[in-house]
């Protein structure tokens, strides 16, 4: 267990909070540690800048969480990691497509690698990391456009020849079932499914055969053509093979 | 080329290394991928008759010298099980793994295993972090006798019983599951972990289990005492990351093994790299097959 001292702790929005530190280690774009509230829980959480000073930001949805939001500068920060795999080196035009705290796996990819942001959130209350020049869409269209961020996406209209997405699973099925069969971009998904190692050994991650945590958490489009399970089902905590009922956004 | 097939009673495996229970062996997807990846078989995570969550994260902590777990006995229980399983078509590579409170559930569940179609059973009497199941039970030599012998009248299920090493004794239980097919040696060492700087628990039940290179040498004595003891089939399980560990195994009497945590280290190549070990080790000895070096040391 990894212990580093809080550099500084802010609020981005709402319920949402960013913590940097230090610490020494090698992280990529894409990556994410178990972070440990001592205690309580250990939840998985992307980075959201990958050198230092690291940073993970977050969304407030429990007792684990909200203990991290009321950490103090100074205070240590306990984590493992970082883990997975990360986005490849983009070339040419490329476009990053976010939903809800998926913006927080794409940050350290925008900041290196500047293109195309398209940003979908509930509300405007729910919008971070939102720089002038990004396409936006809030489902109740109190920003942006009034819709889901994938209406947004294909409603440009624009070519790329890379695309990263990271959201909701159903947004992100979404964005793969409208995506032309003979697209030409590369397409990258960062997925998410109930973690409990994070190393890959105790499955509960796994989409047929593809463990998130350890084979990903990014995928190619060819690999997700063969997850049957891709926005469709998921394993809960117990293991039982659970269908997806969330909202797209 | 050595033959490094092996069998345990008349349970046939191309390759003498199998996926142990409780590591990526929830999901048929995964266990699919292990036995296309070179594991000769490959075991369930264990199995009760309801659903059960398991505990809350922190589920696992890496220590120096392997893992500490307590994942709780996390399983869809055998219906959601059975659902998911049934279309299965390797079942005759895959053993189900079982838990249960009482001779009537491990019966239960083994007569479901049985009319899927699976031919084995591994009966975990030795998880040892939840309470009136596994080693609670697994410790008691007379409740271990009570389900071999009610499964072994009962089924017609190849058994195997895997033992806690967390006894005085573990000869004593191995007697007393006398009935069974095989045994398989070890389960996980009941541990604890702490943190200095949070000063708090690594595990969110505090206790679990204990595994991966710090406990072949314990696993070994166990594989030595009950192969010297009983003579029977053992699968031997503990802190197997390289062919080197297997064949350590093998000399001291195990005809199979197990790797769970060697997985961590070495991810799915583990398979194919104990295999391919484990065959060039007997050429360049001389030996003609696997079975040639089981109990080697020891006889």
């Amino acid at each position: 267990m990894i212990h580093s001292a809080v550099k500084e702790i802010r609020k981005e929005k709402g319920g949402i909070f960013t913590i940097e530190f230090d610490a020494d280690m090698k992280a990529s774009p894409g990556q994410f540690l178990m972070i440990w509230v001592p205690g309580l829980r250990e939840i998985p959480m992307s980075l959201s800048r990958t050198e230092k000073p690291f940073s993970i930001t977050f969304r407030v949805f429990g007792d684990s969480t909200r203990a991290l939001s009321e950490l103090r500068r100074g205070d240590y920060l306990f984590f493992r990691g970082p883990y997975g795999n990360s986005y490849p080196v983009p070339s040419g035009r490329i476009a990053y497509v976010a939903g809800g705290t998926g913006m927080a796996s794409l940050k350290s990819m925008i900041d290196r690698y500047p293109g195309d942001v398209y940003v979908g959130a509930k509300n405007r209350d729910e919008l971070f990391f939102v720089e002038s020049g990004y396409y936006i869409a809030t489902d109740d269209g109190s920003s942006g456009y009034r819709g889901t961020v994938v209406d947004l996406f294909f409603s440009e209209g624009k070519e790329y020849d890379y695309i990263f997405v990271c959201g909701p699973e159903q947004m992100m099925k979404s964005l793969y079932d409208r995506l032309p069969k003979n697209t030409s971009a590369k397409v990258f998904m960062s997925l998410e499914r109930l973690m409990k190692c994070g190393i890959g050994i105790c499955d509960s991650c796994s989409i047929n055969g593809f463990r998130v945590c350890k084979d990903g958490t990014v995928f190619d489009l060819g690999q997700i053509s063969t997850m049957t399970e891709f926005g469709i089902s998921r394993r809960g905590a117990s293991g039982k093979l659970e269908f997806l009922t969330n909202p797209k956004r | 080329m050595p033959d490094i097939s092996t069998k345990i009673q008349n349970f046939s495996m191309k390759t003498p290394v199998m996926l142990a229970s409780g590591i990526l062996d929830e999901s048929s997807g995964s266990i699919k991928r292990s036995l296309r990846e070179g594991a000769g078989a490959a075991v369930t995570k264990s199995i009760g008759i309801e659903e059960r969550k398991g505990y809350d994260t922190p589920v696992i902590s890496i220590i120096s010298t392997g893992l500490l777990n307590a994942v709780g006995l996390s399983n869809p229980g055998i219906d959601n099980f059975e659902e998911e399983f049934r279309p299965f078509t390797e079942k005759e590579r895959v053993i189900v793994s079982i838990f249960g409170k009482d001779v009537q559930e491990f019966l239960f569940l083994s007569k479901r295993v049985e009319s899927m179609g699976f031919r084995v059973v591994e009966l975990n009497l030795s998880c040892p972090h939840v309470k009136g199941v596994g080693s609670e039970i697994g410790q008691d030599p007379e409740t271990v006798e009570e389900i071999v012998n009610e499964l072994r009248r009962k089924t017609n299920l190849q058994i195997w019983a895997k033992l806690t090493p967390n006894v005085t004794d573990i000869t004593k239980i191995a007697k007393a599951a006398e009935n069974a097919d095989a045994f398989v040696l070890i389960n996980t060492l009941k541990a604890i972990g702490i943190d200095i700087y949070s000063r708090k628990f690594l595990l969110s039940n505090k206790v679990g289990g204990y595994s991966g290179p710090g406990i072949k040498p314990v696993a070994q004595r166990a594989v030595y005492d009950v192969y010297t003891e009983t003579g029977k089939d053992i699968i031997g399980v503990g802190g197997i990351n390289t062919w080197e560990d297997a064949v350590e195994f093998f000399l001291l009497g195990a005809k199979a093994i197990q790797v769970g945590t060697g997985l961590y280290y070495e991810d799915y190549a583990i398979f194919n790299k104990i295999n391919t070990g484990i065959d060039a080790y007997l050429e360049k000895e001389n030996f003609s097959n696997l079975g040639e070096i089981v109990g080697l040391s020891v006889r």
